[in-house]
């Protein structure tokens, strides 16, 4: 069957506009849904106050904290090693096989399954290194796991950096290191942070990994040490939903909403970085 | 007898198996301005980038001959590549100010050679010493918090001019300084090249023969990565002793 050209035009255009919206529906729906059953739940107190008669009435504070710390610890670990990383890969190494195969481990990491990062981190930090379920451990396997988001970010952010930058830089006769750290490094810093705030939604919302290495069932206090367990958000929410009856709905659904919000908050910060320095930016 | 700046001696320089410049042997007098002419992909900018070593950034080039400056062969094994660098400056051919304020531009280089003091009084004294050595302080006083990639491309030029005479070079490498600019800007560096000109030895190379012609006191004529001719604009230009450099300058070539 041929259609006269102006129609297939139309056809098409139809067609794609309708996949679009397929891609957009669901998430819209999710946060809709989110919202309207979670923001009643939202008070004072839900946000400020421990959780209490078994979690099915109070606050959720400890899971707050404790995701708040497990990012924290996150990102103090994976950032100074991935962008030292991604200096090294952009602006160091040469092609050999050695460098390949770490480009390629980097890719490799970033499709790795999140619960397999979770039984790496029982494996390693939690049995072998004996920290324990801890935020200690909790906090490296996230970093871990967010590893590849900062280095790729943050190596797309010093590729940008024109070459022009480095040439003038040396041409002055600055050494490489000082060229890398006062000609480069500032013009990346915008996407390396965006990059980072992108690894710290991502660790916010996960699950698996801290599973087994460092999220506590029921734990109505705040941690007092980085080698205490701690509730966390996405735990919280796993644990009201399948694990524990006779919740109020308005509990799952506030837990739910302030777990987006924080991820939406960050993903917003992250854009808003980004847009302010790419109008600065001429080149 | 004039003193030299800089003095080539069979230099030759390969891209891998192409040999970008064939025993090219001159030298450039002190304090004076040499400007380099030739069709595109001559290796003049070749040449000029062997003067500040920045052709060490290219992969697979390697350099036969001498380069002597301050009577030592820069390609000697034992050459402090930083100081090179710092006393044989360079500006390049598109305007390229960091993206950032006009003053941290210029005190980019005072930074990187750990000359930078807190002073505001010292800070703000250098940008205006190195501002009117570049004729930009009267337009640029009041904006030095402005950002620099938001000036004219000819202030952008010229401040670029100004962030390398901080690190105090002795010999400046122009690479075109003007082929991003419209002829009235192109007048104005040209002027500023004629007062730099009394403190600074400056190599030019450019695509534009009027531009040779107006600056220069000595040229060379480069095809092919030879230096076909080399000698006092005036005769260079009026009576060329090589056929090839005729036919370049009447305009038969290129």
């Amino acid at each position: 069957m041929k259609f006269p050209p102006p129609l297939a035009q139309k056809i098409a255009f139809f067609v794609l506009f309708v996949m679009t919206l397929f891609v957009v529906l669901p998430v819209l729906f999710v946060m809709f849904l989110i919202v309207k059953n979670g923001i009643g739940a939202i008070s004072w107190e839900f946000l400020t106050a421990m959780p209490k008669q078994g979690m099915r009435a109070g606050g959720i504070l400890p899971a707050i904290v404790g995701t708040f710390y497990l990012v924290a610890g996150a990102i103090l670990f994976a950032l100074p090693l991935g962008l030292f990383a991604a200096i090294y890969l952009s602006e160091y190494s040469q092609d050999t096989w050695l460098n390949r195969a770490i480009r390629l481990a980097i890719i490799n990491i970033a499709g790795v399954p999140s619960v397999v990062f979770g039984l790496f981190g029982f494996a390693l930090f939690v049995s072998f290194f004996k920290f324990g379920a801890s935020i200690l451990s909790g906090s490296l396997t996230l970093g871990i796991m967010i590893l590849p988001v900062i280095i790729t970010s943050s190596r797309e952010a010093i590729d940008a950096v024109p070459g022009a930058f480095r040439e003038v830089s040396l041409s002055l006769g600055a050494t490489k290191l000082q060229t890398i750290r006062h000609a480069v490094l500032p013009h990346a810093l915008p996407g390396i942070l965006t990059g980072t705030i992108l690894g710290i939604g991502r660790a916010a919302g996960e699950t698996a990994p801290i599973l087994f290495t460092v999220a506590a069932f029921y734990l109505p206090r705040l941690p007092q040490s980085i080698f205490d367990q701690a509730m966390a958000l996405p735990y919280h929410l796993y644990v009201l939903s399948t694990q524990v009856p006779n919740v109020d709905v308005k509990i799952r659904y506030g837990t739910a909403f302030v777990l987006l919000v924080i991820v939406l908050l960050m993903n917003l910060i992250a854009i808003t970085i980004r847009s302010h320095f790419r109008s600065k930016k001429k080149w | 007898m004039a003193e030299f700046a800089l003095t080539t001696k069979n230099l030759n320089l390969y891209y891998g198996r192409f040999q970008a410049l064939k025993d090219v042997q001159f030298s450039v007098a002190e304090k004076k301005i040499t400007s380099i002419i030739g069709p595109s992909g001559c290796g003049k900018s070749t040449l000029l980038r062997v003067f500040n070593r920045m052709n060490d950034l290219v992969e697979g080039v390697k350099i036969t001959g001498e380069v002597n400056f301050e009577n030592r062969n820069i390609y000697a094994p034992d050459t402090d590549l930083l100081k090179l660098r710092k006393k044989i400056g360079m500006v390049f051919q598109r305007p390229n100010p960091f993206p950032i304020s006009i003053f941290e531009n210029i005190v980019f280089g005072l930074k990187i050679h750990h000359l930078y003091r807190e002073s505001k009084e010292f800070l703000y004294k250098f940008a205006e010493e190195s501002l009117k050595s570049v004729l930009l302080w009267e337009d640029l006083k009041d904006k030095l918090n402005h950002l620099a990639t938001n000036l004219s491309l000819e202030q952008q030029q010229k401040l670029c001019i100004a962030r390398l005479l901080v690190v105090k070079p002795e010999v400046l490498l122009m690479d075109e300084p003007c082929s991003a600019l419209d002829p009235i800007s192109t007048a104005k560096i040209e002027e500023l090249m004629q007062e730099l000109k009394k403190n600074y030895t400056i190599v030019i190379v450019t695509h534009n023969m009027q531009q040779a012609g107006r600056v220069s006191d000595e040229t060379g004529y480069m095809l092919l990565g030879e230096l076909i001719e080399f000698g006092a604009t005036q005769t260079l230009f009026t009576a060329p002793r090589d056929k090839r450099t005729e036919d370049y300058i009447t305009g038969r070539l290129g």
